[in-house]
């Protein structure tokens, strides 16, 4: 297991180096499309910024909290997608019946097929919720080294839950509607203070629209620097992955191949 | 008199086209509500903790149907940019450039074709979810009215600065950066998020001379609070606009047009 797994990093290193390279042979491109990603975050700060300065607390959460919260989501996702840019386009890879070329590697065919790619926008995710953190929440050593075992264990999960929404598409015919607004509910409700929502919506936003483990536990885990709220986050992310690769794996018997002829590198 | 019916047959061809698509209608429609759902919780929230009736002259009930209008706006706006962008970068524009239209207004009558379906059906589910959540608001003939009369000058000249961001295709790698930028700042400076009024004060005259102002708050205003001294404001504000932005469109269209190589074969 360890060797296993030592041999998966190893490989996640060497795609993380070529798929950057592949992204910057388009460099201009690059850098705008994340660079975009940051000021798009960066819109969303500014209006609570601006929220906050007419009303200063918001059902016991203040300025700090919700710039935790985009810290954390943001930072989260943009690790997820810029390490396993897949996981996002796997909608589209399933539907299209392009799974062919990931099934003829000597490797385990999901974790491969989601290192395969990188996000251009997510590395501006990634480096928005660390310039956040670090500039506007200022953390000391130990809240700092929380928020990165924070950011790597939601970003689990959001890859958990990308395969999970994605492989929809094996029972659903194309789902990519469906799947497109279960995850923009988790990335909308994880943005907003969760001591605006009660009951059922509570409720969802624990299990059906995992948004709570994407910002509720880790904010209030960086709250009190507690480690039950990480042993919380953790334990979402590891039922997140094991739900999603259930899924994929349950729904890869049923896969029919699209025909494509396909290239990757 | 025959150009208008043609780019007439173009808008109408562009309506049947965008119907034939429910599923995206019904994606948007979902997630319309969603984000209804959470401003609701939002503001209640706001409203109790500032314990006013009134907050930049909204009540709560006016608030969330002034929120309805911008979220109807902003989500009904199709990428122009993005189709300009292609048609630059994968020579369709030369093919284009050949038939007898012109190609700023053959894409104008597609757009608002496909603009006109969108918004309609934003604005026929908005209100029912507005209506289930927070119940009607007084409305009269002649401020909706105002209201048709403003839209479509705030569609117009969300399409030219689209147009002219897709143009900049010529000297870019991507323009995906660009338009990424100009829909945050439609979002956040247009009034999107929350009203003009709630801004800081000394932002407040700057942000209602701004374009983006008038593409977004301005309608919802006058849906909500409909006034005539508003309307003409906003509407001498919008004329001023789409003047400033059909030059800069048509100068950077004449300056691109000519960088157009087309080799036969």
């Amino acid at each position: 297991m360890p060797e296993s797994l030592k041999n998966y990093l190893g490989l996640m290193a060497a795609y993380v180096r070529i798929n950057l390279n592949a992204q910057l042979e388009y460099r201009g491109a690059f850098i705008s499309e994340a660079v975009a990603m940051f000021v798009n975050d960066g819109s969303w700060v500014l209006f609570w910024v601006m929220f906050f300065h007419r009303f200063p607390a918001l059902k016991g959460w203040n300025l700090q909290d919700v710039m935790t919260i985009w810290a954390v989501a943001a930072g989260s996702f943009g690790i997820a997608h810029a390490l396993m840019g897949n996981g996002w386009h796997l909608p589209t890879i399933i539907v299209n019946g392009q799974l062919d070329l990931w099934m003829l590697y000597p490797r385990a065919v999901l974790p491969h097929l989601l290192l395969g790619r990188t996000m251009s926008t997510a590395w501006g995710d990634a480096a928005f919720g660390y310039a956040v953190y670090i500039a506007l929440v200022r953390p000391d050593l130990a809240h700092f080294l929380m928020f990165v075992f924070l950011t790597v264990s939601v970003a689990a999960l959001y890859v958990g839950f990308s395969v999970a929404s994605a492989s929809l598409g094996f029972f659903v015919g194309n789902a990519a509607a469906l799947c497109e607004q279960w995850r923009f509910a988790v990335i909308t409700f994880a943005t907003y203070p969760q001591s605006l929502f009660s009951g059922l919506a509570k409720l969802a936003l624990f299990t059906i629209v995992p948004a709570a483990f994407v910002s509720y536990i880790p904010v209030e885990a960086l709250r009190m620097l507690s480690i039950r709220h990480v042993l919380a986050s953790v334990f979402g992310a590891v039922v997140m992955l094991g739900i999603g690769s259930a899924m994929f794996y349950a729904g890869l018997r049923r896969y029919e191949s699209g025909n494509l002829l396909s290239m990757h590198g | 008199m025959k150009a208008i019916g043609k780019y007439t047959w173009i808008a109408y061809t562009s309506v049947r086209s965008s119907l034939a698509y429910w599923g995206e209608i019904a994606a948007r429609t979902i997630f319309m509500a969603m984000i209804l759902y959470i401003f609701m919780r939002l503001w209640t929230a706001v409203y109790e903790g500032a314990g006013a009736e009134r907050l930049g002259g909204l009540s709560l009930k006016q608030m969330l149907w002034y929120l309805m209008i911008t979220e109807a706006i902003v989500l009904s706006s199709p990428r122009v940019s993005v189709e300009v962008d292609e048609d630059v970068r994968t020579g369709r524009l030369a093919v284009q450039l050949l038939r007898p239209l012109s190609y700023a207004l053959f894409l104008m009558a597609k757009t608002f074709g496909e603009r006109a379906v969108r918004f309609t059906m934003n604005i026929l589910s908005g209100s029912i979810v507005t209506l289930v959540l927070v119940g009607p608001i007084p409305m009269s003939l002649s401020g909706l009215a105002m209201f048709a009369l403003i839209v479509p000058a705030a569609f117009a000249l969300d399409f030219l600065a689209y147009l002219f961001i897709g143009l900049f295709a010529f000297w870019l790698e991507s323009t995906a950066g660009l338009w990424i930028l100009y829909s945050r700042l439609t979002m956040l400076l247009g009034g999107m998020l929350m009203p003009i009024e709630i801004f800081p004060d000394r932002l407040q005259p700057i942000l209602r001379n701004l374009p983006f102002a008038m593409m977004v708050y301005g309608p919802a205003r006058i849906f909500v609070a409909p006034n005539a001294r508003t309307l003409l404001s906003i509407a001498v504000s919008q004329m001023w606009g789409l003047a400033a932005f059909s030059i800069a469109v048509y100068v950077i269209q004449n300056i691109a047009l000519r960088r157009i190589q087309s080799n036969g074969g």
